[in-house]
């Protein structure tokens, strides 16, 4: 009876130090599910900091990656054109795709016939919607209804870390919130437009992008609209990722006098950055002191 | 020719009934033009600029079900339509994770003949692949079984498959003193081990073994020089071995350094004629080994531009027509082949330029002689449709 009993205890402890593997296509989003899952979630990303999230190229490391994975999460809105091929190739018939853009209230959502002649459009509205800090609390909330969902166990535990991150990060938003006012309203010029759901969020106005359509490289004729553009609204920076080549927007800032501020839009973008928060951080900071 | 109407009128159709579902395949359109001129003295085309017919080949291909996808590609080439690709892949749900590829498609010898021309970093079809596969590349029906191997640390594959022998279908057999009978129903087999190394965030290495066997002919032969004597049929064999690796560092998303390589051992029997007999040659079945090989170096900078140069080596010469030796059996003869190209991409993969020299050196084992031959080509290339990401 007593070996029973003692099996029995083993058998239940494994099942509840059992860890769901977890693929996540950005940085961002391996960060966040770290925060709700934390040791009960082995947790790896395809793409790095330092990427455009919009290519990644199909390699059989990936793939490889994703093959034992219990789920992979995704912003989705077509962002992720690379995944169903890697997810191919993973061959793994268990995988479960969690779409965290479910729930965010989505921008930029075509509202006429799109094609190619209008760039790199995304048909299912603007996939950046990461960079407003409001929808990264309903991107924890989806990954944490994940978990529950592949761990119904391990609720309560998930239940806790997500509310003690949600507190942390609203603590954040309210210190984001009041050092970016004073910014709102002002114009800013950025390279590609990813930026709509930050800007609405501070209130920040585009007034342009140095992309003359979205995905498609900087030309003379665009770049000097955009300098007559920066001098006349005296426009003060210049916002970019900081993977994207920088020679337009360097040359447009040595005509007009405005900042290129090169920013990281991953966790591990840049060396310190290792959460969203520090992300997030390093954003604010760099536009309250360039704008 | 009517047919290939009726099946392309076909397929149209079909996709225009497809495409009012819910569920839509993608469907994609390549066009490829090239203007050449060459200094090949007798020839039309020499000096001159000589403009092709465009090429077009429409790809659909989308998922059956959860577990399964189908592709077709319809190519237009030379003023003729042809299936180029038609299968449907098993990708999940199979045990031991196996994969099963099935109909007529680019079969995996190599890593570069899997790739539509379009893809490569270069214009001409490396020589051996001409050589060895066919000037199509190595295209056959039939099935492929794929596996992941239990490598902890690095990603490795392995494919076996069965196929028809398409490819050597092909090298017709012409002006033949000996007879043939052809390969019949006799199926090849194809394998390969494959193989990826991440060498850093920035630098990745893949190296594959490869492996064919097959009949390619049937020979009736005499092995008595006696014209009274019974032929004996004699089946043609071969094996090709091949090892293949391809190096890329991409430190920023404007920049790639592509290294690649293929190289390829024929051990194969032919039919020779021997001495003279009683009275007529005594025909004999010989073994005979050769290879070919092909390198390149690609520079992708400012993610618009491109530059690279290719080096090739094979025995046959590029452009014979096949013999009854065909141009896989001729191992007294060589070609070696010099390339260089410059590309440019102004948005992604929509639309490209390549410009590429070639020169072409032969060498007879009989001491003939004969000037290089240098073509330049001026390519474009457009892609309509949705861009699937882009492989290593």
């Amino acid at each position: 009876m007593k070996k029973l009993i003692f099996v029995l205890i083993l058998i239940i402890s494994s099942f509840s130090f059992a860890e769901i593997n977890v693929v996540t296509t950005t940085t961002i989003i391996y960060d966040l599910v770290k925060q709700v899952g934390k040791d009960k979630v082995k947790v790896d990303y395809l793409c790095r900091g330092d990427q455009d999230p919009h290519f990644l190229e199909v390699m059989p490391s990936y793939m490889l990656k994703l093959r034992n994975a219990d789920l992979v999460f995704k912003i989705g809105l077509d962002l992720e054109k690379w995944l169903p091929q890697l997810i191919d190739g993973s061959r793994n018939d268990k995988l479960t795709l969690i779409d965290l853009s479910e729930g965010v209230d989505k921008k930029e959502v075509p509202t006429k016939k799109m094609d190619a002649s209008y760039g790199d459009i995304h048909p299912y509205g603007n996939p950046h919607y990461y960079l407003d800090p409001s929808d990264a609390k309903i991107m924890i909330e989806e990954i944490y209804d994940a978990l529950v969902n592949e761990s119904p166990g391990d609720e309560l535990f998930f239940k806790k870390n997500m509310n003690d991150y949600l507190s942390k990060l609203d603590e954040k938003i309210n210190e984001w919130n009041s050092k970016m006012a004073k910014v709102k309203g002002k114009p800013i010029v950025f390279f590609h437009s990813s930026w709509i759901y930050f800007a609405d969020h501070y209130g920040i106005r585009i007034a342009g992008y140095v992309e003359p359509k979205p995905g498609i490289p900087p030309t003379p004729s665009h770049n000097a609209e955009i300098i007559q553009l920066v001098k006349k609204a005296g426009i003060k920076a210049i916002i970019m990722e900081n993977f994207y080549d920088d020679s337009a927007p360097n040359q447009i800032s040595q005509i007009t006098g405005a900042n290129v501020i090169k920013v990281p839009v991953g966790v591990y973008g840049v060396s310190g950055i290792d959460s969203y928060i520090q992300m997030i951080d390093y954003i604010v900071n760099s536009i309250i002191q360039n704008v | 020719m009517i047919k290939y109407h009726v099946v392309l009128i076909f397929l149209l159709i079909s996709l225009i009934g497809y495409s009012q579902s819910n569920i839509n395949p993608d469907i994609s359109l390549i066009g490829t033009f090239n203007t050449f001129t060459n200094n090949i003295k007798g020839t039309p085309e020499y000096g001159k600029i000589n403009f092709e017919t465009p090429e077009v080949e429409l790809f659909v291909d989308g998922y059956l079900n959860p577990y399964s996808k189908a592709v077709g590609n319809i190519a237009y080439e030379e003023g003729e339509f042809s299936v180029e690709e038609l299968y449907a892949e098993i990708v999940r749900g199979l045990p031991l994770d196996m994969q099963i590829k099935a109909g007529k498609y680019l079969v995996g010898f190599g890593q570069l003949n899997i790739f539509h021309p379009h893809a490569w970093a270069f214009i001409e079809r490396p020589l051996f692949h001409q050589i060895f596969f066919s000037p199509e590349g190595f295209n056959d029906i039939g099935f492929n079984f794929s596996f992941i191997l239990p490598t902890e640390n690095f990603y490795s594959n392995f494919d076996i498959g069965i196929f028809r022998g398409e490819t050597f279908l092909e090298s017709e057999i012409i002006n033949s003193p000996i007879l043939f009978e052809g390969r019949g129903n006799s199926p090849i087999v194809v394998s390969r081990l494959g193989t990826f190394f991440p060498l850093s965030d920035y630098s990745n290495l893949a190296i594959g073994l490869d492996g064919s066997y097959g009949i390619y002919s049937k020979a009736l032969i005499n092995t008595l020089g006696d014209s009274t004597a019974d032929l004996q049929s004699n089946s043609l064999t071969y094996a090709y071995a091949g090892i293949d690796f391809k190096y890329k560092f991409k430190p920023d998303d404007y920049t790639a350094l592509v290294i690649q390589g293929e190289g390829l051992l024929n051990n194969r029997k032919v039919a020779r004629y021997g001495e003279e007999g009683i009275n007529i040659p005594i025909e004999n079945i010989n073994t005979i080994t050769t290879y070919g090989a092909f390198f390149y170096v690609d520079y992708l900078f400012e993610k618009q531009y491109s530059f690279g140069a290719k080096y090739d080596y094979t025995y046959g010469i590029i452009g014979d027509e096949p013999d009854y030796n065909l141009l896989a059996n001729d191992d007294q003869n060589t070609t070696q082949g010099i390339s260089a190209w410059i590309g440019y991409y102004p948005v992604e993969e929509t639309l490209a330029f390549r410009l590429g020299v070639q020169h072409l050196i032969f060498n007879y084992a009989d001491g003939t002689k004969r000037d290089g031959e240098t073509t330049a080509t001026l390519q474009m290339i457009f892609s309509l449709g949705p861009h699937k990401a882009h492989p290593f």
